[in-house]
């Protein structure tokens, strides 16, 4: 069971074997691939980005414990919905790790539904996580072949300024505004304004002029 | 651990109680000791008083006469006295060269350092002072304690010379006969034919007055043998009285006691004589000189002459006492009733109390101290056990306190480490229910998952034994005790905490220990306070540093010493000698009794506990327990 699927498994990170044993049978016999590591460096010499599931990950280890690999994971940019399993949860780590994008955090004694809903949950958060991460790819993509003209014109359309205005700001005619803008709305194939500001957003763009 | 320390010192008290009695027990064991020994002056301003004897040492006369000047002297000198005695033995040495020969020892003896007074006593005659060497005693004041019949001659009588004469008491011996013997008819005189023998029956026959109807006879002129062999002869109702016989009618010289002896066995009458010893030796009684008063009378003079307060006297008279023989009344069967009141009685057979008065009254002093000792140790006893008893219960009690307080500090990664098998069983159960649901079940996984469940029961149950046994309230027990399981169980117990702190526990036992005996559960809180203590001690060290080591290794003395090492900040010097003390603490939310209970069990094992820095980092507290190897 501990061949590499590269496709949606559950992977248990837990010191305790026999905890990791019992938890990976009851996956196994409920329709999930499982992988179990015995602790987080184990884990984290495995890991890569087209490992594909999400992770059941033990608070108290020795070692590196279950918030540092959180850590290291967010760090490295790895998306992977995370479920914390804990024999006795305490606020403080609860908080930090739900900060920190875990999906769930529950004890070990959870009861089964609780369990693989948690799971389930959060294997469906992966594919929608997958999802839009591809979909930003996506446009990032597209955005990547406007000029850099272009990309100073659209910031402007997307905050909403008349073509007299970006002319005037930018210190151009304005009908070369608008051969920018019909250049633009051809490259990303984005008819409308509304889209467009959408798109740029979802991409990540701007953020840093704080007009979205 | 106040109340603790109160029953300690309370211990304490009765045990100095009982060595006070022990001391007083020995003294009244010896009752001598303690008292001074004679204080010899050494020419300060105490006095030298020499006493000569004409006779002998062993004159019971001379000994108690010696005694009782001695006794009272003393008594009323006021400053010590320094008592020299010399006996020239006339009777036994007669002749003129030893006579010099005394006089040369003497005046060799005493040159350079006169005595303040000299004290002659003689019951023969005036002669000696003249055999003493007058250089030396020229100027010495001289005291005269004589008994006799003689008259002091004119030459005494001058300035410088004092003395007690002591005549016998005829009248008072005389009558003692007629109050023994009431139907007295005849009184027989046996006495000499010397001048001094003479004037002695003189005065009996003048003294005779006081019998009325009882007749008189004098044996004055004859032999000794003779005297006895009439002796033997005389009618019931008869007396003998034993005068002087310097000159018997053979010109021999027989002292009344000799006398006594030698009738004593064929008098067919009772026989009074005037001298203690004759009434030891075969008489029934009579007035004797009686040494108490005449030591304390010639005492008297002597103080006297000393202190300057007079120049000389003689003092003529009679100091007497009366005495009579138990045994010979017995014999003349001379009823108790008629004993004079105060009479001195020889030869009663005395009660075991007069024969040992000392020893007995010592005996029972000590006896009674030992009773008495030992009635306050065993007070004492009932005592200190139950302080004991009592300390050893709030020991217990407190041992248990903490114990409790130490297992809620673990309770919650103890809890932890009960909810991982108890997670573990409940997903492998419902794994087992999911694949029995299947139509053909994997009989070999659900095997392996029964295996897993009893197991991770079996590792639920040991966590909950360790707790329930660190929390078992009980006594003090000496038991072997496996110190490899004893450290493994602990750090067992302690482990889940450090895990959650991130801290290393390293263990090392040397391998072939001795046997300890002792109470593992106590030995166990020891090292588990160690153990917390070591792990709170490196609550701000980084990672790589939260190490707590524990060591295990035989002692030179064949016991084990235990050392729990940890890299923490080690402990402030000033405050190393005061870690087992109760109620101290470094932590802001510590009691201060781990340490100090730490300390008590260790102690109750018989072992020693310290604290000390590590030459690197850190403190080590390290314990020892006594082998226990058969």
């Amino acid at each position: 069971m501990n061949t590499l699927v590269p496709n949606r498994a559950v992977f248990i990170v837990d010191d305790d074997d026999s905890f990791s044993r019992a938890l990976a049978r009851l996956l196994q016999a409920s329709g999930h691939e499982t992988r179990t590591f015995g602790s987080a460096q184990e884990f984290l010499r495995e890991l890569n980005p087209e490992m594909r599931g999400c992770l059941l990950l033990d608070l108290h280890m020795p070692g590196l414990n279950g918030l540092e690999l959180q850590e290291n994971m967010v760090g490295a940019g790895i998306v992977m919905p995370i479920v914390f399993l804990t024999g006795h949860g305490d606020i403080p780590s609860t908080v930090q790790a739900m900060r920190r994008g875990a999906e769930d955090f529950l004890t070990k004694r959870a009861s089964r539904e609780e369990l693989l809903a948690a799971v389930e949950r959060a294997l469906a958060r992966e594919v929608e996580e997958r999802q839009k991460r591809e979909r930003i790819d996506e446009l990032r993509r597209r955005f990547a072949t406007l000029s850099e003209r272009e990309m100073e014109v659209l910031g402007h359309v997307v905050r909403g300024r008349l073509n007299k205005q970006i002319a005037a700001d930018l210190g151009i005619n304005e009908r070369t505004v608008k051969l920018h803008r019909t250049s633009i709305t051809r490259k990303l194939q984005m008819p409308s304004v509304a889209e467009l500001t959408r798109c740029a957003k979802e991409a990540g763009l701007f953020e840093e002029e704080g007009a979205l | 651990m106040t109340p603790l320390l109160r029953a300690i010192a309370r211990a304490r008290k009765p045990i100095e109680a009982a060595s006070a009695l022990v001391w007083c027990s020995v003294f009244l064991a010896f009752p001598g000791f303690g008292k001074a020994g004679e204080v010899l002056p050494g020419g300060g301003n105490g006095w030298k008083v020499l006493l000569v004897f004409s006779e002998g040492k062993d004159l019971p006369g001379n000994v108690s006469l010696e005694q009782s000047v001695r006794a009272a002297l003393q008594k009323k000198a006021g400053r010590p006295v320094e008592f020299f005695t010399e006996h020239m033995d006339a009777s036994r040495f007669s002749d003129e060269a030893h006579y010099r020969l005394f006089r040369d020892y003497l005046g060799a003896k005493y040159a350079g350092q006169e005595p303040d007074v000299l004290m002659i006593v003689t019951p023969r005659d005036f002669a000696l002072p003249q055999r003493l060497p007058a250089e030396v005693f020229r100027n010495v004041p001289l005291v005269f304690v004589t008994s006799s019949e003689l008259d002091p001659p004119d030459a005494l009588k001058n300035d410088g010379v004092a003395g007690l004469i002591e005549h016998l008491d005829t009248r008072r011996t005389l009558l003692l006969a007629r109050q023994l013997q009431p139907e007295l008819q005849k009184v027989v005189v046996i006495g000499g034919k010397s001048e001094c023998d003479h004037r002695l029956v003189e005065r009996i026959r003048l003294d005779s007055a006081l019998l009325p109807g009882v007749e008189f006879e004098y044996w004055t002129n004859q032999p000794f043998k003779e005297a006895q062999a009439r002796a033997a002869t005389l009618p019931q109702d008869s007396a003998i009285l034993i005068g002087t016989i310097f000159e018997d009618g053979a010109g021999q010289t027989i002292y009344m006691t000799h006398a006594a002896q030698m009738l004593a066995p064929v008098a067919t009458v009772p026989i009074y004589a005037m001298t203690s010893g004759a009434i030891g030796n075969g008489a029934l009684g009579g007035a004797v000189v009686d040494p108490q008063k005449v030591g304390e009378r010639a005492a008297t003079l002597a103080l006297q002459m000393v202190q300057k307060q007079m120049h000389g006297k003689l003092e003529e008279g009679t100091n007497s006492i009366m005495m009579l023989d138990w045994k010979v009344a017995r014999k003349w069967n001379i009823s108790s009733m008629h004993w004079p009141a105060g009479a001195v009685i020889a030869n009663r057979p005395r009660s075991l109390w007069e024969d040992h008065k000392g020893v007995i009254s010592s005996g029972v002093a000590v006896i009674l101290a030992q009773a008495l000792t030992i009635a306050a140790l065993l007070a004492q006893r009932t005592r200190r056990r139950r302080a004991e008893a009592e300390i050893l219960k709030q020991r217990d009690e407190l041992a248990h306190v903490t114990r409790v307080s130490t297992l809620g500090q673990l309770a919650s990664s103890l809890a932890h480490e009960i909810n991982q098998p108890l997670g573990a069983i409940l997903r492998n159960t419902e794994a087992a229910e999911l694949f029995l649901q299947r139509e053909k079940p994997d009989l070999g996984e659900l095997k392996a998952i029964l295996a897993d469940i009893r197991k991770d029961d079996q590792r639920a149950g040991g966590v909950i034994d360790r707790m329930r046994s660190l929390l078992k309230r009980q006594n003090l027990q000496s038991k072997p005790v496996d110190i490899h399981e004893l450290l493994n169980e602990t750090v067992a117990l302690a482990h889940p905490d450090a895990q959650a702190r991130q801290i290393k526990l390293s263990l090392e036992v040397a391998p072939g220990l001795p046997e300890i005996r002792g109470d593992r559960i106590h030995l166990q809180q020891v090292l588990l306070n160690l153990l917390l203590n070591g792990m709170d001690a490196l609550k701000n060290k980084a990672n790589g540093e939260r190490v707590v080591s524990i060591s295990a290794a035989e002692t030179m003395d064949g016991g084990v010493e235990i050392s729990v090492t940890d890299s923490g900040q080690g402990i402030e010097p000033d405050k190393l000698g005061h870690v087992f003390e109760p109620f101290f603490t470094t932590k802001p939310t510590g009691l201060g009794m781990g340490l100090a209970i730490s300390k008590t069990i260790v102690e109750a094992h018989g072992g020693k506990i310290r604290a000390l820095n590590n030459t690197t980092r850190g403190a080590t507290f390290q314990f020892t327990l006594p082998g226990h190897r058969s």
